[in-house]
């Protein structure tokens, strides 16, 4: 069919404009998303010392818009794709199962094994399908809780007394209590389930196994996150925001506390720098006292177009900016984005006290939770998972279902039909 | 006598007196929008109630420039409306005078078609049209491809065939006696004498194209190749992104939309009652 | 009228050729690529994963009753708001005609985009207009985005902002072609305005107003961009999420076009089913 449209295909060529024509020139552009993309943006200084003549361009699409957009230029046969795509890690197999030629194999670029070496295992196994790497891992999401000392101080809670999210809970009435107009914390109920991923995922549940071959939504730990997460919400502990109404409330001085993976560090930093001195950090809490506490949220990776006509440079910049102490401490001190990098886990920078975190080892507290996270796996069923874990989160909410577990059961059903895959026992 | 003039005072006191706060309720989004793109965004998110513009469209522009190459996407935006509106316009034109002028094989079914078709949700088609036109023929992020799928429109085609068919045919035969081309007939005596219907039309075409806001998204994903509404919508929900700015985006999206509507609202207004009377 | 097939058929080719290719073709194929299973490299023949799922998927059930919700609260709402406004209008009585005109039609030339904006702006939880002047008067603010009652509220008063002139403007124009002596009889008679209008407007208003319905009914079926923008892909939680949003997701994010096809189907019946509807009440009143 293609062939058949050579001629057009000449003809759009002609339409495009001059910049694209002009590829042969090493200018690469690379899609990515708030915070990820600044932090792209902050190591083209030291890149273009080493590498002039490549010319890099991060564009800020946002995160739906990144994923949207790349899908649909892969179904589009590759045409409209950037040189560079950020990819997040648990929305990654889509790609590479769907669209397995959208993508260049990173081992015909100098991919080495050698070079994998340098990444943990689990950050691989979401990006290598068979015999092809498609992605490079670059950060990870431990998860911390930010929040606010002088509001936590003022209704004498100590953070380091919260251990569990019932004692969350009751934090969380002293200091509403003690700071008027302020809520403990926020959760994104509009738009995204980042609350449940993050406990239940502490509790080692997920949307699905390890494996990835069946769904375990329902799994007792992932209904006692729910239990949880309504609990939090009912007490008045957790109120909803999108993500840009949290940014405002963080800098509105409106909410005591934020829970995210390490890579929020960077959102309030850059986006309240007059609160320095005001946050600090702690683990998140745990169902039980002495319950584990660590989980993963986000983190993403960098492919490179199979389309792209500067693959070489495109390889060359992620080669800088992903496998270098270099390029991933510029990052973790510009925009806060944890590394992937195993070796950057022991650069002295991330043992230094942060000033605008009240002089806190942040870097230190949140890195060691890093090896007590459980892997938790994606698919290429994800985005329907997610979309329909957050109808039965909401319906659940206004009390659609007589328990957790039932509105658990349900949720399996429904990805069941919409993917196939069998709910485990 | 007095009383009659007093009950039509009354009646215009009560007209005036649901109006008024009606048409204040409807001017506010748009009067909002006017006063968010002149604000800081500091004062966007302030605890305050500010109902009046402030100074800073300027800064505002700057912030959404810097966010997106948005005067890049409303050049493309326009050379879009325009070229688009233009071959629209002679398309619907040539069909709607066949269809009104001439009898030939195949007439009624062609009619048929078309309005059998009309009221199908564009939804049917939008899956279809991107593989076609972006895996097919491989056309995403072209101007061809945001120009010529949208031709379709086949309401434009009843409004050119309905305004052909009242015209006199005399005046038509007239000109063939005298050996007159077809062509010619159509593009020397029938296009002048629907102007208005054109004018109408146009203005519809053009208003549905600037405003066009699925299928750019999706067929023309890259940056640089983005419509005015597309790069100002990539632009709601990210993160650090000017509030100000997007403002002025809109208001620069909607204040050429608002000229057109005021000087020719007659046309404008033909063309969205056209429909309707029959 | 003369009859030349070549002429007519080289007057219509251009159109033609793209009717066919970019609208004709792609409601047939839609229908072929509905019976497939898209998820598999290549494409298969099955009719269990996109029909089987669609009746027995909740996600579908929810987008299509959010979606006659909105119908049956806005469409009658907006209608109704239209048709005062176009009767006022056309009121003799009205100062400054040329000011309300403006203010009622404007809103039809403003881009979804553009308006999606104002409105999550305006209607922002805490910092939003609204609720800013809610709390003024003394009442709770409202988390328009947060509560689904209050986000499909939210859906409904900005669809029917952008709309209802638009509807305004053709019954206007079917009211200024009522002509005036059919209410000087009445008016002799000493009938009042508010009676002139139930038995004499209304009745002759009636097939411009289902014009309208029709029109609206079918627009609002296929609300994307409002949900899409303003409640954020159709939050909270598929609580706004309408047909058109579903197949959106559907196709472009799961990458699913068997299943957004087999959506598009559906609405493309309901289309159809109201197209009818509107067909036999006109019938009905000759």
């Amino acid at each position: 069919m293609r062939q058949g449209f050579l001629g057009a295909a000449a003809f759009a060529a002609l339409l495009m404009p001059a910049a694209d024509v002009l590829a042969q020139s090493s200018n690469i552009t690379v899609w990515s998303w708030n915070v990820a993309a600044s932090a792209l943006k902050a190591t083209l200084e030291d890149f273009n010392k080493q590498y002039p003549d490549i010319k890099v361009t991060v564009e800020d699409l946002g995160n739906d818009q990144v994923f949207d957009k790349t899908l649909a230029a892969c179904a589009a046969g590759g045409d409209g794709l950037p040189d560079i795509v950020t990819v997040e890690n648990f929305e990654a197999e889509i790609f590479w199962n769907r669209f397995p030629d959208c993508f260049a194999n990173l081992k015909d670029l100098g991919y080495t094994e050698e070079i994998q070496a340098k990444f943990p295992e689990f950050k691989r196994t979401e990006l290598e399908v068979g015999d092809a790497a498609y992605a490079m891992p670059w950060d990870s999401g431990p998860v911390a809780v930010f929040y606010r000392r002088d509001y936590y101080e003022k209704a004498g809670v100590d953070p380091a007394s919260i251990k569990t999210w019932d004692d969350f809970i009751a934090a969380g009435k002293k200091i509403s209590e003690a700071n008027p107009g302020v809520v403990m914390a926020q959760a994104d109920f509009n738009g995204d389930s980042e609350w449940f991923r993050m406990i239940s995922n502490e509790q080692g549940c997920g949307y699905f196994s390890t494996d990835g071959q069946t769904i375990t939504i329902n799994q007792p730990a992932c209904v006692a996150t729910l239990e949880k997460v309504k609990e939090m919400k009912d007490a008045g502990t957790l109120t909803a925001a999108i993500w840009d109404e949290k940014i405002q409330s963080n800098t509105a001085g409106k909410v005591a506390s934020q829970m995210y993976g390490g890579w929020y560090e960077g959102s309030i930093r850059a986006n309240s720098p007059d609160l320095a001195g005001k946050w600090g950090v702690y683990l998140m809490p745990s169902l039980t006292a002495d319950g584990p506490r660590a989980a993963n949220l986000g983190g993403s990776s960098l492919a490179i177009s199979a389309n792209s006509e500067n693959q070489e440079a495109a390889w060359t910049y992620i080669n800088y900016a992903l496998t270098t102490n270099e390029g991933q401490i510029t990052m973790l001190k510009s925009f806060g984005l944890v590394p992937s990098l195993l070796s950057a886990e022991d650069d002295p920078f991330v043992a230094e006290p942060q000033p605008y975190w009240g002089g806190q080892k942040v870097w230190a507290d949140i890195l060691s939770t890093l090896p007590k996270i459980v892997p938790s796996r994606g698919t290429a069923f994800q985005s329907d998972a997610d979309a329909i874990y957050q109808v039965v989160q909401t319906k659940y909410f206004a009390g659609g279902y007589p328990d957790a577990k039932a509105a658990l059961d349900d949720a399996a059903q429904q990805i069941a039909s919409a993917t196939g895959l069998p709910v485990a026992d | 006598m007095k009383s009659k003039s007093r009950s039509l005072f009354l009646r215009k006191l009560a007209l005036h007196g649901l109006l008024v706060p009606l048409a204040i309720v409807w001017m506010f989004p748009l009067w909002m929008m006017l006063v968010f793109s002149t604000m800081p965004d500091h004062g966007i998110f302030s605890p305050d109630i500010e109902l009046l513009p402030s100074g800073n469209f300027l800064t505002n522009f700057r912030n959404l420039q810097a966010d997106t190459d948005f005067v890049g996407a409303m050049f493309i935006s326009i050379v879009v409306a325009v070229t688009y509106t233009v071959l629209s316009v002679f398309l619907t034109s040539m069909a709607g005078w066949a269809l009104a002028r001439y009898r030939f094989h195949g007439r009624s079914m062609v009619v048929a078609i078309i309005l059998g078709t009309i009221t199908l949700p564009y939804f049917v088609v939008v899956i279809p049209q991107f593989i076609m036109v972006a895996r097919e023929f491989g056309l995403a992020n072209t101007w061809v491809a945001l120009i010529v799928p949208p031709l379709f429109n086949s309401l434009g085609v009843l409004f050119m065939r309905q305004s052909f068919s009242m015209m006199p045919g005399e005046l038509f035969d007239a000109a063939r006696v005298e050996g007159v081309r077809e062509w010619q007939i159509f593009l020397r005596i029938a296009m002048p004498l629907a102007r208005p219907t054109i004018a109408a039309l146009s203005i519809i075409l053009f208003l549905a194209s600037w405003n066009n806001y699925l299928w750019p998204l999706l067929i023309n994903s890259r940056p640089g190749m983005m419509t005015a509404p597309v790069a100002l919508g990539t632009l709601i929900g990210l993160t650090k992104v000017s509030w100000g700015g997007i403002m002025a985006g809109a208001v620069l999206l909607t204040a050429p939309m608002l000229a057109v509507f005021v000087f020719l609202q007659r046309h404008f207004i033909a063309g969205i009652s056209a429909g309707a009377i029959k | 009228m003369p009859n030349r097939n070549r002429i007519a058929y080289a007057f219509l080719a251009p159109y033609l050729l793209i009717f066919a290719t970019f609208w004709l073709w792609p409601i047939i194929n839609s229908f072929l690529i509905s019976f497939q299973n898209t998820r598999v490299n290549p494409w298969q023949f099955s009719f269990a994963s996109n029909w089987g799922r669609l009746f027995g998927d909740p996600a579908f059930y929810n987008a299509l009753y959010n979606t006659l919700i909105i119908l049956v609260i806005q469409v009658p709402v907006m209608i109704a708001i239209a048709t005062v406004m176009a009767v006022m209008l056309n009121s003799p009585l009205l100062k400054a005609r040329a000011l309300f005109r403006f203010a009622f039609f404007a809103p039809v030339v403003v881009g979804e985009v553009a308006y999606a904006a104002v409105f999550r702006l305006m209607f922002n939880m805490d910092f939003g207009i609204i609720n800013k002047m809610l709390n003024s008067i003394g009442l709770a603010s409202v988390s328009w985005f947060a509560d689904a009652n209050a986000a499909m509220a939210l859906l409904i008063i900005a669809v029917t902002w952008r709309w209802a002139g638009y509807n305004a403007i053709i019954i206007l124009a079917g009211l200024q072609s009522i002509p005036e002596d059919v209410y000087e009889a009445a008016t002799l008679d000493r009938v009042s305005k508010i009676r002139q209008f139930f038995y004499i407007t209304l009745p002759l208003l009636k097939p411009i107003i289902l014009f309208c319905v029709v029109l609206s009914v079918i627009g609002t079926m296929q609300l994307f961009t409002e949900p899409f923008l303003i409640t954020n892909r159709g939050g909270p939680g598929g609580g706004t999420e309408t047909l058109g949003l579903l197949l959106y997701r559907q196709g472009f994010t799961s990458l699913n076009f068997g299943y957004a096809s087999a959506i598009a189907y559906a609405m493309t019946v309901l289309a159809v089913a109201i197209s009818l509807l509107n067909l036999w009440l006109g019938r009905e009143r000759q």
